[in-house]
């Protein structure tokens, strides 16, 4: 059995930009992509199920990256699967940026610093790691839609991995997630 | 007088000995497979060969000569002078023994020290007089007969014991599945997974008889898993991540999940429940907590999903199993997919057979599912699959053969040293098939 895929693969009327598909999020930062309803008051982000209507990429991303960084090959079945590569890889950065002695508030503020940095690599730059397996986007403004909507997943990552992180209440990080800094999915950093 | 004693049963494996006699139901020894002599010590080196004889032993012993004694060097008596099993590994500890390992892997290795390994495990652990039982000993698939005659060279003429039965290991553990209420007909069909400290053998036996070439070899098993765990526990800073520690929670707190995924999301919910805490007490009495967690299931994982751990070997074992037999001959092949059974220290986790079985399952009903698309409108009867967990898989050919060593026929399928004598060595190439068709 190898590494997992998303499960947004066969997802109807993907929006596509080169090769990574714009799936809607649930997020209320501003940007591109179509906003999925909120979560009703008895489902939590840890109960969420892959059927409900409100469950985003970004869930699955969050899943699925502890098991999936274990994996060094991933065959690549579909634009949905680019996004999950490419959450999964910031999540990695998060994490990377997370120091055991740190408090919720100073994570917070090393992780939100990259999360809304508008300097990062898109497909088709030259910094992105995985020009092989992206698509560079067709034109400028196609590549500004992209950015934007890459801007919107790695903050809403950034939000939900703090909470992760930090669930316990006591202030200090959670050595479970931050067990996982040392690996790389399938050997790529951002 | 001979008729009464049970007969003896010692499965010399690579990691440890185990023996007993017929009819009980757990060996008597379990030992490391380790002899320390004194002579040319491995790592010990020469010069620390003769002094500590000279410092442990007070000097009326040996008359304040030098080192070794000029009599009893004379003598030879040096050749006594060697400890096995644990004892072994104690003595090593100290100067003046190097450790020897005679079997490698599953082989005999050093005729002359596996000699000495017997004798002491004869007349010093079960301390019995072999003229008065029959042997039975086991040996891996594929031995070759030259192995045997050495062996019954051993016995019979060092030993002199009554008789000898030589089985094969995979051959023994399918006899000890019989325990199972699963299993109804008592036939010596079946695939053996066979998963020790070194190596995972995947073995189909027809009626008896190994098919020698279909075995596959995997290079997992239980010392991967325990340096998994290991790497596990570095990556997370715990306070204590020795190969002991990582042995303990590997034999403690693991199991097979079905699902990694959900497993991880299961941890998330159900986190007071599924994290522990695995108490380390030192020699010193210094005492520190480790926490257990994800590895849990992620290091018997490794079975099914070898990627995670190791970048060059990446078959998943239901897989190799499907192709083992996938290979043997057509005939048996229901048979083997019916009956495949468990044997060893790294097949104890929970939920493994019922893993392996979910597995094997998936990859022949894809198969019936291709073939009966492509035949057009034909219908299987479906295949089953069954994997057989016991209470024996510890010491599993260790069991079989104390469950065929205790059958009243037993002796007459053994050859005696009269046989012995009048035919020579070879008579141990064939021995007839003990518990197959025909025998009670």
């Amino acid at each position: 059995m190898p590494a997992y895929h998303s499960v947004f693969l066969e997802e109807p009327n993907q929006h596509l930009i080169g090769n990574f598909a714009l799936l809607p999020l649930r997020t209320r930062t501003r940007g591109p992509a179509l906003q999925l309803p909120a979560l009703p008051s008895d489902i939590t982000d840890l109960t969420i199920d892959a059927s409900h209507e409100s469950y985003d990429p970004l869930d699955e991303v969050i899943s699925l990256f502890r098991a999936n960084t274990f994996f060094r090959n991933f065959e690549i079945k579909g634009p949905a699967d680019r996004v999950l590569i490419y959450g999964i890889l910031f999540v990695s950065e998060v994490l990377s940026k997370i120091k055991p002695s740190m408090s919720k508030r100073e994570a917070e503020k090393s992780v939100l610093n990259i999360a809304l940095d508008t300097n990062f690599a898109i497909p088709g730059d030259a910094g992105f790691p995985l020009n092989q397996a992206f698509e560079a986007p067709a034109d400028r403004q196609q590549a500004e839609t992209l950015r934007q909507y890459i801007m919107q997943m790695r903050q809403e990552l950034a939000n939900r991995m703090l909470n992760r992180v930090y669930a316990d209440g006591t202030g200090v990080p959670s050595k479970w997630w931050l067990s996982f800094t040392k690996r790389k999915f399938m050997g790529k950093a951002l | 007088m001979a008729s009464h004693t049970p007969a003896v049963v010692m499965d010399n494996g690579t990691g440890y000995s185990k023996l007993g006699f017929a009819g009980n139901d757990s060996p008597s020894f379990v030992f490391p497979t380790a002899i320390a002599t004194k002579s040319a010590g491995g790592g010990a080196g020469g010069s620390g060969s003769g002094r500590p004889a000279v410092a442990n032993k007070p000097s009326f012993l040996t008359g304040g000569a030098g080192p070794g004694g000029h009599l009893s060097g004379k003598r030879g008596t040096e050749d006594l002078d060697f400890f096995i099993g644990d004892e072994a590994l104690s003595a090593a500890g100290g100067p003046g023994y190097g450790i020897h390992y005679p079997i490698r892997h599953g082989q005999i290795d050093d005729w002359d020290l596996m000699e000495r390994f017997w004798s002491n495990s004869i007349f010093k652990y079960l301390r019995v007089e072999p003229e008065d039982h029959h042997f039975l000993l086991t040996e891996p698939p594929l031995n070759p007969p030259e192995n045997r005659e050495n062996t019954a060279e051993i016995m019979f003429e060092s030993f002199n014991c009554a008789g000898l039965y030589i089985a094969v290991q995979a051959v023994l553990a399918l006899a000890a599945s019989w325990t199972s209420s699963k299993v109804q007909d008592r036939s010596l069909t079946g695939t053996v997974i066979d998963s020790g400290a070194g190596v995972t053998h995947v073995i189909p036996v027809a009626e008896g008889y190994v098919i020698g070439s279909s075995i596959k070899s995997v290079p997992i098993a239980g010392r991967d898993i325990t340096n998994f765990v290991q790497s596990l526990l570095r990556d997370r800073g715990e306070p204590d991540s020795s190969l002991q520690t990582a042995e303990r929670i590997k034999e403690e707190y693991c199991y097979v999940s079905p699902d990694i995924v959900k497993e991880f999301s299961r941890f998330d919910r159900e986190s007071d429940d599924r994290f522990k805490k695995h108490k380390v007490t030192y020699p010193n009495g210094k005492s520190v907590e480790v926490d257990v967690g994800y590895e849990r299931f992620l290091a018997p994982e490794i079975f099914f999903n070898p990627e995670i751990y190791s970048s060059d070997f990446l078959t998943p074992l239901p897989t190799i199993v499907d192709t083992v037999i996938q290979t043997s001959p057509i005939d048996v092949r229901r048979g083997l997919y019916k009956n495949i059974v468990l044997s060893g220290g790294s097949t104890l986790y929970k939920d493994f057979g019922r893993r392996l079985q979910r597995d094997i399952r998936h990859l022949v009903d894809a198969r019936i599912k291709a073939s009966e698309a492509k035949s057009g409108g034909a219908k299987s009867g479906g295949l089953d699959v069954q994997v057989i967990t016991h209470k024996r898989q510890r010491h599993g050919p260790w069991f079989g053969g104390s469950l065929l060593g205790q059958t009243p026929e037993f002796r007459s399928y053994c050859h005696t040293k009269a046989e012995y004598d009048e035919i020579g060595p070879s008579i141990v190439r064939r021995f007839a098939l003990l518990g197959g068709p025909g025998s009670t």
